[in-house]
């Protein structure tokens, strides 16, 4: 059983299923709710997301806006790899602190104060993910170009998306060209174990030379191209951004979803007040 | 008027010893289809960088003469203003498209020059190519074939009145081949584009071009009507053009007294069966040899049961993750044998589920359903290692086997890793075998695209492994090179047992292959001797696959011929058959001898010469 459950992950972990993630969050998803609202409603969006959390220290307040992120990741439907990095990346920021805590003779009193901290770190991820995960990079890209990001960047952030599924690919197979010819030590023992992992992580920093010589190889047409298409010319253009700003647009939709956010987070700073009220 | 002139224009880039091109005069008039040949580094792709002005504006050097471009001077002009004059599309034109959607990449350009229609322009550039149906598609999900198409979209989106394509032929399958020609075509024809090919393929120049020009040591020697140019077979052959071979064997017939010395070469099938459709021609009485071949089959087929095959897939099933919707399945139930000492051929066109079948045996994709036996043993529970030690893969792009900073480290890391006793006496073998002693120390990187060719092989059959399987070995090649690769395979006869190639090149299969396995859409649709193959029209048909032309010409002469290559289709003709008897005497006299053959070994020669150098 344990034989079998761990052929199936390694199967399902290779490079070609990281490729798959990496493309599945970047366009996978165009077609929800989220995709569809203006990028520059997004972005003010989660500046509030991003910095409001850190100055509240109520459990219901941060609690609520928890919940709202996490709905609106929900709407986003991110890929689920994201969303593994996101948990391993909260428990590894307090979740194993409560573990510890609880080790050296602490309790659940232990638990409220690390739960401020734990609220607080994934609202601001979850809202991260939500806008530079549920947007296309092209929308994103668009938005930050009307908040006067620099061009260069904006179209860097696209140009990734592009590239990276090639690098992927060509990192797969100088992999596999190590992997094929070289001989990976014998891991039946627990020296053995170490040196495989050592063995694997040497491989891994290795093909990043002819990686890098590969991937230079091929950008100097990539390159050329970009000069012959007027990428040069564009960028100095300022009618070129109004037209790309043009598409841009901010109706009833991101003015629903500006509101029903308002009103949840209204909501949940009314609560405490109306909750004492009450009791 | 002319679409583009070049006067007189010599460049030399930086730190070169000599110039690249070297005084070159051409006039390139509105309207016409022009094909530049010519051997690799002689200049082709620098030229048509000096036409949209990316020399010397982007990559400076020396350059001298004036090249003018839609009655503009391509030198001086602003990029911008002479983008809108010439399209260009690049050999590796992958990496020519830089944004994620069809539509996108086709407006690019449109968008960076401010046009306010940018859209409907990217729109109708793709109508013009056939790929307006994909308009929101993303690039990963098409096909080979559909981004050469895209990356020509993207050329003609700011409607240049020329358009340049550098080796469109190279990477694609031939159906695919024939599809960019025809919108090749379709644009000269109907939207009076002027078009300027780099192209090594003489049948498609036949079939498509209105002239050609020769390129030699960085000069024009000649340009011609393309159906002139494509007779001068001695120019051609001295500059590693392969002639088609129906001129080929119309010249060996003028030889052999059959057809008139005064009548024009004949260069496509139409034109040769006017011309040889006058002179006997009797292919070899019965087709007893694809009989005897059918049965041959037959008993391999017969006793694979008792003499266990060394590759076995029993009812394999695979799909791929697709990144919205349903998974794609590629194969469905596959069952496949491959015995001991087979020489296969696996063919289809572009996503037909080659690479895929390769990939599976390598063990990087594991099946959904199903197994795949290597020598009996299920290669799932495998590692790397033990597969390594039973099957080898040369990658179709031979950088990616370039692990280390030398050939020799290259080819000796497999055997090092393994403690193989002789393993510097055994490279330096290698090293000798496929002619790379003087370049053991260089990066593969940095060789030309022959010699990368020829280390990947060595490096593939360093460990000896008992199946060797090459993914397209012989794509991107000029066809001297591709000729001396064919070759090395076919002497891997001999050392390798069993060998796998997945591959669109038509003549290399002819050469090498007993068996030929033909995908279409995953399944296997054909699976037989040449002659099975390509006698089945159906099956040719659906895979779209295209028998060599010299094949085509005997078929179109009597349907019961299947030569492969030109000796065999000259032995049809008894005229000839007379003539060589009589020119083997006469060679013996110290007569020069013409037979096809002497001119491949010139060639080989020549080639190793330059080589060398």
């Amino acid at each position: 059983m344990m034989e079998k459950l761990s052929e199936n992950i390694m199967d399902k972990v290779s490079i070609d299923f990281l490729r798959d993630q990496v493309l599945k969050n970047a366009y996978g998803n165009d077609d929800t709710p989220i995709a569809q609202l203006d990028p520059r409603v997004l972005l003010l969006w989660y500046l509030f997301f991003a910095l409001v959390p850190w100055f509240l220290n109520d459990v219901v307040v941060l609690m609520g806006m928890f919940v709202l992120t996490a709905i609106t990741t929900r709407l986003a439907r991110v890929a689920p790899l994201v969303l593994f990095v996101f948990a391993l990346g909260v428990f590894s920021q307090t979740g194993y602190m409560f573990v510890a805590s609880l080790l050296f003779g602490g309790d659940m009193s232990t638990l409220a104060p690390l739960l401020v901290l734990t609220l607080k770190v994934a609202t601001v991820s979850l809202a991260s993910i939500t806008v530079f995960s549920g947007l296309d990079p092209d929308k994103l890209s668009n938005g930050l170009l009307w908040f006067g990001c620099p061009e260069r960047l904006s179209f860097s952030i696209s140009f990734a998306y592009r590239i990276l599924p090639i690098l992927m690919e060509e990192m797969q197979n100088i992999l596999l060209s190590y992997r094929m010819r070289g001989r990976a030590p014998e891991h039946d023992t627990f020296g053995g174990k170490v040196r495989w992992v050592i063995y694997q992580v040497k491989t891994i920093v290795q093909s990043f030379y002819p990686l890098m010589l590969n991937t230079a190889k091929r950008s100097r047409t990539t390159v050329e191209a970009l000069e012959l298409k007027g990428y040069r010319y564009a960028a100095t253009n300022m009618k070129v951004l109004k037209i790309k700003l043009s598409s841009l647009h901010a109706g009833r939709r991101e003015a629903v979803f500006a509101f029903v956010s308002a009103a949840w987070v209204a909501c949940c700073f009314a609560c405490p007040a109306a909750l004492e009220v009450l009791l | 008027m002319s679409a583009v002139t070049l006067e007189d224009v010599t460049f030399t880039y930086p730190g070169a010893a000599a110039p690249t091109l070297r005084n070159v005069c051409l006039d390139v008039p509105e309207g016409d289809f022009l094909a530049i040949m010519g051997a690799n580094g002689c200049g082709k792709s620098t030229l048509c960088k000096t036409m949209n002005g990316l020399i010397p504006q982007f990559i400076v050097g020396d350059l001298t003469g004036t090249i003018t471009v839609g009655g503009i001077d391509a030198a001086t002009a602003q990029i911008g203003e002479l983008a809108r004059k010439i399209g260009y599309v690049y050999q590796d034109f992958e990496n020519q498209l830089v944004r994620p959607t069809v539509l996108d990449e086709a407006s690019f350009s449109c968008l960076n020059y401010a046009y306010d229609d940018y859209i409907e322009r990217g729109m109708r550039a793709l109508d013009l190519c056939g790929l307006s149906d994909r308009a929101e598609s993303y690039i990963w999900q098409l096909s080979g074939g559909q981004k050469h198409l895209l990356a020509l979209a993207g050329a003609i989106a700011l409607e240049p009145g020329v358009i340049v394509l550098d080796e469109p032929v190279a990477q694609l399958d031939p159906y695919h081949a024939q599809k960019t020609y025809e919108v090749l075509r379709d644009l000269n024809e109907n939207h009076g584009k002027t078009i300027i090919v780099i192209e090594h393929h003489t049948d498609f120049i036949a079939k498509y071009c209105k002239s050609a020009a020769l390129m030699r040591n960085g000069t024009i020697a000649w340009t011609l009507p393309a159906h002139e140019a494509l007779q001068q077979l001695e120019d051609l052959e001295a500059s590693d053009v392969h002639p088609p071979q129906i001129a080929l064997a119309g010249r060996e017939l003028k030889h052999a007294g059959a057809l008139p010395q005064r009548a024009p070469l004949p260069t496509t099938v139409e034109e040769g069966f006017a011309a040889f459709s006058g002179i006997p021609f009797i292919p070899p009485a019965d087709r007893a040899g694809s009989d005897e071949g059918a049965d041959r089959t037959a008993d391999a087929g017969g006793s694979s049961l008792s003499a266990d095959p060394i590759v076995r897939f029993r009812n394999v099933s695979v799909s791929y993750r697709s990144v919205k919707g349903a998974p794609r399945r590629v194969f469905e139930g596959l069952d496949l044998d491959i015995q001991r000492g087979e020489k296969i051929a696996l063919v289809g066109s572009n996503g037909a589920g080659k690479s895929t079948l390769m990939k599976l045996l390598y063990g990087l994709i594991k099946p959904q359903a199903g197994e795949i036996l290597l020598d009996g043993a299920p290669t799932r529970g495998m590692g790397p290692d033990e597969l390594s030690e039973k099957l080898s893969l040369v990658y179709q792009n031979p950088e990616q086997m370039f692990i280390k900073d030398s050939i020799r480290a290259d080819i000796e890391f497999a055997m090092r890793a393994r403690g193989v006793d002789d393993a510097a006496a055994r490279t330096d073998e290698l090293l000798g075998r496929f002619r790379l002693t003087e370049l053991a120390d260089h990066d593969g990187r940095l060789m030309s695209g022959g010699q990368m060719r020829r280390a990947s092989l060595a490096i593939g059959i360093a460990l000896n492994p008992p199946v060797l399987l090459l993914d397209e070995p012989t794509a991107n090649l000029d066809i001297g090179t591709r000729q001396e690769i064919t070759r090395l395979i076919a002497d891997l006869r001999g050392v390798t047992d069993t060998v796998v190639i997945a591959t669109h090149d038509m003549q290399l299969v002819c050469q090498f292959a007993d068996r030929i396995i033909v995908l279409c859409d995953g399944e296997i649709i054909g699976d037989g001797t040449p002659d099975e193959i390509f006698m089945n029209a159906d099956v040719v048909e659906r895979s779209g696959i295209r028998p060599p032309e010299i094949f085509a010409m005997g078929q179109a002469l009597d349907c019961s011929a299947a030569c492969y290559t030109l000796d065999a289709f000259l032995g049809c003709f008894p005229a000839w058959q007379k003539m060589k008897e009589h020119g083997v005497a006469g060679e013996r006299a110290g007569a020069p001898s013409f037979s096809p053959s002497s001119t491949r070994a010139r060639y080989a020669h020549e080639y190793e010469e330059g080589d060398a150098a």
